[in-house]
């Protein structure tokens, strides 16, 4: 299992720690869950580790190589996907967007192909020419995910990906969601609720005052998720 | 009234008879003013982006100084760009003034503030997160940038419409740079002017009228392109 570890994270606002100097370690295969309080910084970290934000200080390490935030930001690309709490669409159709995600070197042919099984694992083959821009909630993030299924990064993050969801939509993002991981992708999730994820997440990582604190150990989610399966 | 009565129907005769002189003048305007925008808009957008999505000293300053450039009178630039090209100025040797060439320059100066102002407006009320979703899916800077600028086409053609509309119908720096030279540098508002100072309303007003035909266009063009970027943002 390869482990990406981050360390000494900092990041301020107007002279407020948002992060003192965390550390987090990111394992392939497997899904973190960040929790916290409103304004506890899980958004900041999720950007810092996606390159939209400069921390004060960062350091990562990808168990052969020590990286500083520069070198990081260069190796990051196509290494590590972000995804916004209500993802981007461009315009154009379903496709078109999917189409993004791909290498332009590819030939037409396969990029195609590569599209049409994107769309068939996403279940988004029905609304594959309608405008993206005009798709809901549920459906935004399921062309993100395709996008990042397409995209195939080390590591995903995810911000809040089912906010503002109906209970199917979130059984089919989670469901997509356990397949990411499956596949080998690093997943960190930032939510309000732990319990949605609980199936899925292999570690709860809570965020207070800056540190992260481990909440509850991966066994404790298997037991609660079967708990609530046979409740 | 009649002389009036009988200007504007001559105008249209001369509109509809495909009168030389007049067509020659419209086509030197329009000759000019759309190379002046091919040349001004790409460097206008790269900047416009800069300012929009950059962060570096000096920012808020530049926007300002384009802020305040949109509000300089057509004249002075051409007065300015006039000592420029004149024999005593710095760039006398060039031998530019009272050529097409000079009113081109002339026409960027005055169409860049606005293309950048526009365009920085434009692109700043653009969804940040099309920018970083685009880097985050492995695209390049300028295939970004690329993507950036056709997601707010709408904007930016708009400030493309804006400056056309600015600098077609501009008279201070053509009328100074080009020096309204007979088949040369004489353009519709050059033109409008010196016939109108002779008394010759006839083919100003007919000039007149494509302006006019050319801006109810523009306006036209540019509250369905508003529109359209407004329902897809």
């Amino acid at each position: 299992m390869t482990t990406l570890h981050f360390r000494d994270i900092y990041k301020h606002y107007a002279r407020r720690p948002i992060l003192a100097g965390l550390e987090l370690c990111l394992r392939t295969g497997s899904c973190t869950l960040l929790t916290g309080a409103n304004g506890a910084g899980k958004t900041t970290l999720l950007r810092i580790l996606g390159g939209f934000e400069k921390p004060e200080t960062f350091q990562a390490d990808t168990g052969c190589e020590h990286l500083n935030w520069r070198r990081y930001r260069k190796l990051l690309q196509g290494s590590v996907l972000y995804l916004h709490q209500q993802p981007y669409m461009f315009e154009g159709s379903v496709r078109d967007n999917l189409s993004f995600a791909l290498d332009r070197s590819l030939p037409k042919a396969e990029r195609e192909q590569r599209i049409q099984t994107a769309l068939q694992w996403a279940g988004l083959d029905k609304i594959a020419d309608t405008r993206a821009k005009t798709l809901s909630g549920g459906e935004y993030q399921r062309v993100a995910l395709a996008r990042a299924w397409l995209r195939k990064p080390r590591i995903l993050l995810l911000d809040e990906p089912t906010a503002n969801m109906d209970r199917e939509a979130r059984n089919r993002t989670i469901s997509l969601l356990r397949q990411l991981r499956d596949e080998g992708m690093a997943l960190l999730i930032a939510s309000h609720d732990p319990d949605c994820f609980s199936s899925l997440v292999n570690e709860h990582l809570n965020l207070d005052a800056g540190r992260l604190q481990t909440v509850t150990p991966a066994p404790m989610f298997v037991n609660m998720s079967l708990l609530q399966q046979a409740s | 009234m009649d002389a009036l009565l009988d200007a504007s129907l001559q105008a249209l005769r001369l509109l509809f008879s495909g009168d030389r002189a007049l067509w020659e003048i419209v086509g030197i305007s329009f000759r000019v003013s759309l190379l002046a925008l091919l040349i001004a808009t790409p460097p206008a957008v790269l900047l416009a982006f800069a300012l929009a999505y950059g962060n570096f000293p000096g920012r808020r300053l530049t926007i300002a100084v384009f802020s305040t450039l949109l509000s300089v009178p057509t004249v002075v630039i051409g007065l300015t760009l006039y000592l420029i090209f004149s024999r005593q100025g710095p760039l006398g040797e060039w031998r530019l003034l009272f050529t097409q060439s000079a009113m081109i320059v002339g026409q960027i100066a005055l169409a860049f503030p606005m293309l950048v102002s526009i365009g920085h407006s434009a692109l700043q009320a653009a969804d940040r997160r099309g920018w970083e979703t685009a880097r985050t899916l492995g695209a390049s800077p300028l295939r970004a940038l690329l993507t950036i600028v056709y997601e707010v086409r709408f904007g930016l053609l708009a400030a493309v419409l804006a400056s056309f509309g600015r600098i077609i119908s501009e008279v201070g720096a053509s009328m100074m740079l080009g020096g309204n030279i007979l088949h040369h540098t004489r353009n519709i508002p050059t033109a409008i002017a010196l016939e109108t100072s002779k008394g010759e309303f006839a083919q100003g007003i007919a000039l007149g009228i494509v302006l006019l035909v050319l801006a109810a266009t523009l306006n036209i063009l540019l509250h369905h392109f508003q529109g359209r970027g407004f329902v897809g943002s």
